[in-house]
């Protein structure tokens, strides 16, 4: 505890360093693509129109959940989205930032922290667009959206405790990288993102599937941060994520503090 | 109270066939196998202390250690033994611009790269008139242009224009004075004296040695990650041009089948002497330089004389002077060549030198037979960048008022 202790302190004795490195990446990624802020609005908006059409049109899979399908997408894929860009981000923020760390001393968690930036600038945007089209299809937006934030800083336990480790290893083991896109790639399907808990919950192993994989529990909790009545958030999942985000987190602070002193020797 | 104290630091690299990052394959097969590494101290067991307003020069040649120092005092990278007790906020400038990024543009880049290098918000806004004024004209007309837009130079002036503003009671700077065209150059050295005569602590790196004799007054000199020495400038760094200069100033050979050249003629001993002043233990501009050649001659009745070049280490041959020919008959020939002082530029030159006959065949080349460096030499200068030219002659060069009117 006295090591969290150690480098939240850290981190905000430097807090200006993080925000000006967050904004760099920020405005450079505005920077270098035309479209900039749309590539926000696109993604998500064409990943659910390739759902809906595997649905609608060739799985001919009516209804899931009870809940607009629309919304039950989208909202896995904001999610879906977030986390991975976040973990993406740490896992490379070393190895992407090497000319600085080899050439000034500043606390290394900053990197790892400000690299998530661009992933919430991305999640705002399409929460925006996610807005609109509850709104659209007529649909309330649930009052637990104030809570947002809070599932917001939960996930992001989760994706610096992972991000942490990765970027712990890849500096010295390169192929560590590759390993990224895959858990990336195989996670969103193994996550209910273009689909409920509803399908799993009566299944006699759903508690193991929780607790294997806590992203479950994350993304039905911001569906009912998200969706009206959203009713497939249950205490014992949400708090399965929540002590799995936490501990995930504190293993990755343990992991990157032994390694962080070597990370110039490889660079 | 000593304001750095280090403590017998060392630092130990392993070197193995695969350097740095590995792949998780072979990094299980060093794991199962422990295969034997080559272990490399870069820096070996070094200790120092200096006080407040302290400014230390380190010199060394190529990897002596002097970059792996820095970096363990910068808390860039930890040292594998030893302690270093900080007091004060340090800032350190290992390169010019780091962390510049080149989508942004100039004003964001002074942001991100103060911020980067320890300077508040609030520090950064203070002074940020002053960091684009230094940098000159130049930038502040493209100061919304993105950085990668900039010229080498302009980014470089950028770079170092907010370097110079950073106001923290500790400096490491590495060679980043060696930038620039000579204009910045005397503009940033400049800002180093500027800086140096406060109360700031500085360690500064260099091959620059004029601008160490001028900047500091402690000197650590590294050899092979060891400390040679350590005290003020003026001994330190006498000793290390001495040791320096261990060029080849004389080559001697005891008979006549050993020595090279040709049939007829063979070189007997060629010697190189500077005329050091009073207390002087290397050669700079100041001194003459002597040098003799003998050479054995085999055959009697001969017209010879020597031609002697003298390069300079580009390779390009910065003159060519020849003795008169003369009548010479079997036996030992010399000559003797007086280089005056404040001559030849700092540098290092070389010199090869021929033996003719009849003012037209070459009898044999003798290719590289000194090498030698000659030291700089300033007095009253706040400019310490490389002097121009491969020579540096004093000419009569009066300038006077002509009239008080216009």
């Amino acid at each position: 505890m006295n090591l969290i202790q150690q480098k939240i302190k850290e981190i905000s004795s430097d807090w200006e360093l993080l925000v000006i490195l967050a904004k760099r990446d920020i405005s450079v990624r505005y920077k270098q693509t035309i479209l900039g802020l749309s590539w926000a609005i696109v993604k998500p908006v064409a990943t659910m129109l390739v759902f809906l059409f595997a649905y609608k049109q060739v799985a001919k899979i009516q209804d899931l959940s009870g809940y607009p399908i629309q919304l039950v997408i989208f909202s896995g894929i904001l999610f879906w989205n977030y986390f991975a860009n976040s973990l993406q981000a740490i896992s490379n923020s070393i190895l992407v930032n090497s000319n600085l760390i080899s050439k000034v001393y500043f606390p290394r968690l900053i990197i790892c922290f400000s690299s998530i930036a661009v992933s919430l600038v991305d999640f705002v945007v399409g929460l925006v667009v996610y807005l609109i089209l509850a709104l659209s299809l007529h649909q309330s937006i649930s009052p637990y959206i104030v809570l947002l934030p809070l599932a917001l800083l939960i996930t992001s336990l989760f994706a610096l405790g992972f991000g942490l480790i990765f970027a712990s290893f890849s500096v010295k083991y390169r192929d560590v990288q590759q390993i990224i896109p895959l858990i990336v790639q195989y996670g969103f399907f193994a996550t209910p993102i273009v689909y409920t808990t509803k399908q799993l919950s009566e299944k006699s192993w759903f508690l193991y599937y929780n607790i294997l994989n806590p992203l479950a529990g994350l993304v039905e909790m911001f569906r009912a941060c998200l969706i009206s009545q959203y009713d497939l958030l249950t205490v014992q999942n949400l708090s399965i994520s929540i002590i799995a985000s936490i501990l995930v987190f504190i293993l990755g602070i343990i992991i990157f503090d032994k390694r962080e002193d070597s990370f110039v020797d490889y660079l | 109270m000593h304001i750095i104290e280090v403590d017998s630091i060392s630092k130990k690299y392993e070197l193995s066939a695969n350097k740095g990052a590995v792949s998780i394959k072979n990094g299980l097969k060093n794991l199962l196998t422990k295969e034997e590494k080559e272990i490399f101290w870069a820096v070996n067991d070094v200790s120092f202390a200096l006080n407040r307003g302290d400014k230390l020069g380190i010199v060394g040649s190529n990897g002596a250690g002097k970059s792996t120092l820095l970096k363990i005092l910068s808390k860039i990278t930890k040292p594998t033994s030893g302690e270093i007790h900080v007091r004060g906020k340090v800032a350190s400038l290992l390169e010019v611009g780091t962390g510049f990024h080149p989508e942004l543009t100039g004003r964001e880049n002074i942001f991100l790269n103060g911020a980067i290098l320890g300077m508040s918000k609030h520090e950064i806004k203070s002074q940020f008139d002053e960091i684009v004024d230094f940098a000159g004209e130049q930038i502040s007309r493209f100061l919304d242009t993105p950085v990668k837009r900039y010229s080498s130079g302009m980014y470089v002036r950028l770079g170092f224009a907010i370097s110079a503003h950073l106001n923290p009671e500790i400096l490491i700077v590495d060679e980043v004075l060696a930038v620039g065209d000579a204009d910045f150059q005397k503009k940033s050295l400049g800002k180093m004296r500027e800086v140096a005569a406060n109360d700031k602590t500085i360690l500064f790196v260099s091959h620059n040695l004029t601008a160490v004799a001028n900047l500091c007054n402690k000197t650590l000199h590294l050899e092979k990650g060891r400390v040679k020495q350590f005290g003020e400038t003026g001994e330190v760094l006498s000793n290390y041009m001495a040791a320096l200069q261990t060029n080849r100033l004389e080559q001697s050979y005891d008979s006549f089948d050993a020595a090279p050249g040709s049939q007829q003629i063979r070189l007997k001993k060629a010697t190189l002497i500077p005329e050091l002043l009073e207390g002087q233990t290397y050669l700079d501009i100041r001194n003459k330089i002597n040098i003799s050649i003998e050479f054995w001659n085999t055959e009697p009745n001969q017209q010879l004389n020597i031609s002697l070049h003298l390069f300079a280490s580009t390779g390009e041959c910065v003159f060519n002077v020849g003795t008169p020919p003369g009548n010479f008959g079997i036996g030992l020939v010399q000559a003797n060549l007086e280089i005056p002082g404040h001559f030849l530029n700092d540098g290092t030159y070389l010199i090869s030198f021929m033996v003719v006959k009849d003012k037209s065949i070459v009898l044999y080349n003798f290719e590289e037979v000194f090498n030698f460096e000659i030291a700089d030499f300033r007095e009253d200068t706040t400019w310490y960048g490389k002097w121009p030219g491969y020579v540096r002659p004093v000419f009569p060069f009066p300038i006077r008022q002509l009239s008080d009117t216009i």
